[in-house]
C-alpha cells in the first residue's frame, strides 16, 4: 500500500485518496484499456454527485462554441471489486443547461466535426441535454487479464427561437482489452470501436426572418450550391482505435502507452436522397513514455507526443435528376494538423502531490484552393498541486490548485480577404486573434468529505473556480460546485 | 489464447492502417473550350472573355487567351457553367470573312477528367 494512505484514518478515506489522487495521473491513459482498468485501484469507491459547471468569456474565444455555459448535472460513478479476480465499474449521468451566444455554428459536437458544420451569422443561446452511461468489467485468469467496456452518449442541442437549430447525437463506443503479466511488467492491448450519428436541422418560424445557413468547408469557405435553404442534414461516422500499454506491476519502473486511432465523419444532405457533401478523416497518434516510483516518495518523469491529422474531402455534385445528385468527383480541400509534444514530472510526498509539465503545441489549418492558411504555435508550462488535509477524524479536505501559461511563438495567416464577404472576414479575424493569443490560466478547487458515523456513507461538497487571462484583452471565468454522497 | 489475441490485434492493426484517409490531391484539370460555328460558319479567330462559374462553389475563373477558336483554362475539377462573350472572325460557306459579335453559353459542363477535358460550344451571333 502506498505511503500517503498511512496518514488517512478510515478505509473510506483510503479509497477516496486513491481515486482522487493526482498521483494516479500516469495511469490514466492505460486505464482506457478495460483489462488494465480492472486492477488499477486497490479499493472500491462510488459517488453520487449533483453539481453545476458555469463558464463565462468576456468575448467568445471560439465563436462556434459560444461565450459560456451553465450546465447542471447529476452523476453517479462506481468502481467495485467483486472479488480478487473481477471488477466492475460504471458511470451514469444526466446534464442539462444552456450554452450562451453560439455563433457560426448550428451543429452539435463542434470539436468533433469542425470544420464541416452548418452555420449562420445570427446564432444565439442553445439548450443542451445529455444522457450518458458507461460500464465495464474486467477479470483475471492466472497471469492474463481480460476486460470490456461500453460507453453510450445521447445528446440533444436545440434553440427555442430563430434560427431554431437542433442536433440529436447518438454515440456508442465499445472497448475490448487484454493484459498479460510478463516478468516485472503488465503488458496490455485494447481495441476500440465507435459508431456516431447526428441528425442536424435548422428551422425558421418567422417567414420574414429567414437567413442563409452555410455548409461550412473550413477557414471561412462554404459549399455554396447547397448553402442557403438546405437546412437538413445528418452525420454518419465512427472509427477504430488500437491501444498498447506497458506498466510495471509493482508500480516502480518504466511505463509506456501508444494509441493509434482513425475516425471518419460523413456529412449528408437529408433532403437530397442522402447526398454526401463532405467526409472528414481524423487520424491520431499518441505516445507516452515515462518512469515512475511509488516506493518512498512518489516520483514520475514522462514525455508525451501527440499528432492529429484532419483531412477533409468535398464531394462534387453533378447535375440533379429528381432531387438526386450524383457525385462526379471527390477532392481533398481541407488539411489540418495538431502537433503536441511535452515533458513533465510528478512529485508526491505524504499527503501532497505536484505535477509540472512543459510542452509545445502547433496547430495548422489549410484550405487548398483558393489557398487559405492559418497556423499558430504555443509553448506552455503548467503546474498542478494537490494536498489532502485532515482537520478532524471525520473530515477530509482536498485542495487542488493549478496555474499555466501558454505563450504564442508563431503565427501565419493567409486569406483572400479581397474576395471574401465582410461577415466571413470578421469570423476569420476573430478566430485568428484568439488562436494566436497567449493565455494565463489559474484556478483552485476545495473538496470536503465528511464520514457519517458508523456508516459506509459519506457526504461531500466541492467548490472551485478559475480564470483565464487572454492577451487579446479578454478573459474567462469559470465556477463549479457539487454536493453528493460517497459509498 | 495467446495466439487468438495476437490474431485479433493483427486484424485490428490491419484495419486501422488500411483505413487511412483517401487523399485526392489531384484537384486541378485542364479545360479546352472550342467555339463552333456549326456546318455553315468557320471560326478562325476569337477575341472574347470566357467566364467559368463552378456550379458547387460559385467560384469564377476568367480567361481571354484564345488560340484560334479554342482556349485552355486550368480549373478545379468539377461542374461548370460557361459564358463566353466577344467577337469572332467568321468565314461563311461563300468564303465571306466577317467580324461578328457573339456569345456562347452552357449551364452545365463537367471537367472532372485528370487530363484535358474538351468541350465545344455552339456560337450565338448577336448582330
Amino acid at each position: 500500500m502506498t505511503n500517503w494512505v498511512v496518514t488517512i484514518a478510515s478505509n473510506a478515506d483510503t479509497a477516496l485518496v486513491e481515486h482522487l489522487s493526482l498521483g494516479q495521473q500516469p495511469m490514466l491513459e492505460a486505464m482506457r484499456n478495460p483489462a488494465l482498468h480492472g486492477p488499477a485501484y486497490k479499493t472500491s469507491f462510488s459517488q453520487l454527485a449533483l453539481g453545476i459547471d458555469v463558464l463565462h468569456q468576456s468575448q467568445a474565444f471560439v465563436p462556434e462554441k459560444g461565450n459560456g455555459y451553465s450546465l447542471p448535472y447529476l452523476k453517479v460513478n462506481t468502481y467495485h471489486a467483486l472479488n480478487q479476480r473481477s471488477t466492475v465499474w460504471g458511470e451514469a449521468s444526466y446534464m442539462t443547461g444552456k450554452q450562451h451566444n453560439v455563433k457560426w455554428n448550428s451543429t452539435s459536437d463542434y470539436d468533433l466535426l469542425q470544420p464541416y458544420i452548418l452555420a449562420d451569422t445570427l446564432g444565439g443561446d442553445t439548450r443542451r441535454e445529455r444522457y450518458s452511461i458507461s460500464g465495464g468489467y474486467a477479470m483475471s485468469i492466472n497471469r492474463w487479464l481480460l476486460g470490456a467496456e461500453m460507453l453510450v452518449r445521447a445528446e440533444q442541442e436545440y434553440r427555442g427561437h430563430d434560427p431554431r437549430m437542433r442536433g440529436i447525437v447518438t454515440d456508442l463506443t465499445l472497448r475490448l482489452g487484454v493484459g498479460c503479466d510478463l516478468m516485472r511488467y503488465r503488458l496490455g492491448a485494447a481495441i476500440e470501436g465507435n459508431i456516431y450519428k447526428q441528425t442536424n436541422s435548422v428551422a425558421f418560424y418567422r417567414e420574414e426572418g429567414v437567413i442563409p445557413e452555410y455548409q461550412m468547408t473550413g477557414l471561412g469557405t462554404e459549399y455554396s450550391r447547397f448553402s442557403g435553404d438546405k437546412r437538413s442534414l445528418y452525420y454518419d461516422g465512427g472509427g477504430l482505435a488500437v491501444m498498447l500499454h506497458a506498466t510495471p506491476i509493482n508500480k516502480n519502473g518504466f511505463y509506456a502507452d501508444v494509441t493509434l486511432d482513425e475516425h471518419r465523419y460523413h456529412r449528408k444532405l437529408a433532403e437530397y436522397n442522402s447526398m454526401p457533401l463532405t467526409d472528414l478523416y481524423n487520424e491520431h497518434t499518441g505516445a507516452t513514455i515515462g518512469w515512475k516510483k511509488e516506493k518512498g516518495n512518489r516520483i514520475a518523469l514522462f514525455g508525451h507526443f501527440d499528432y492529429t491529422r484532419r483531412t477533409g474531402n468535398e464531394h462534387i455534385g453533378g447535375t440533379s435528376d429528381a432531387r438526386y445528385f450524383p457525385v462526379i468527383a471527390c477532392l481533398t480541400m481541407y488539411k489540418s494538423h495538431i502537433l503536441e509534444t511535452s515533458g513533465g514530472a510528478l512529485y508526491g510526498r505524504g499527503n501532497w502531490n505536484i505535477n509540472m509539465t512543459a510542452g509545445y503545441r502547433e496547430v495548422s489549418e489549410e484550405y487548398v484552393y483558393p489557398h487559405r492558411q492559418m497556423d499558430a504555435s504555443h509553448v506552455y508550462c503548467s503546474l498542478q498541486g494537490q494536498c489532502f488535509m485532515r482537520p478532524s477524524d471525520k473530515c477530509l479536505l482536498t485542495l487542488d490548485a493549478r496555474a499555466s501559461y501558454n505563450a504564442n511563438t508563431g503565427d501565419k495567416l493567409q486569406m483572400p480577404f479581397a474576395n471574401m464577404n465582410a461577415a466571413f472576414t470578421r469570423l476569420i479575424q476573430h478566430k485568428h486573434q484568439f488562436a494566436t493569443a497567449s493565455y494565463t490560466d489559474f484556478g483552485a478547487q476545495l473538496r470536503a468529505d465528511y464520514a457519517l458515523k458508523q456508516s459506509r456513507y459519506g457526504l461531500f461538497a466541492v467548490v472551485g473556480g478559475g480564470m483565464v487571462l487572454c492577451s487579446a484583452s479578454e478573459h474567462q471565468t469559470s465556477f463549479h460546485s457539487s454536493i453528493g454522497i460517497t459509498f | 489464447m495467446k495466439h487468438h489475441i495476437l490474431f485479433l490485434l493483427l486484424i485490428a492493426f490491419t484495419m486501422l492502417f488500411t483505413a487511412c484517409a483517401p487523399v485526392e490531391d489531384d484537384i486541378f484539370t485542364t479545360a479546352r473550350i472550342t467555339v463552333s460555328g456549326g456546318n455553315d460558319v468557320t471560326i478562325t479567330n476569337v477575341q472574347a472573355q470566357v467566364k467559368l462559374t463552378n456550379v458547387n462553389s460559385r467560384q469564377v475563373t476568367t480567361s481571354a487567351d484564345f488560340n484560334g477558336a479554342s482556349t485552355t483554362v486550368e480549373v478545379l475539377r468539377g461542374a461548370y457553367q460557361i459564358d463566353i462573350e466577344g467577337v469572332a472572325t467568321c468565314q461563311s460557306a461563300e468564303n465571306v470573312i466577317r467580324m461578328r459579335q457573339f456569345r456562347c453559353q452552357s449551364d452545365y459542363v463537367e471537367f472532372i477528367g485528370r487530363d484535358v477535358n474538351e468541350v465545344t460550344l455552339n456560337i450565338i451571333f448577336l448582330d
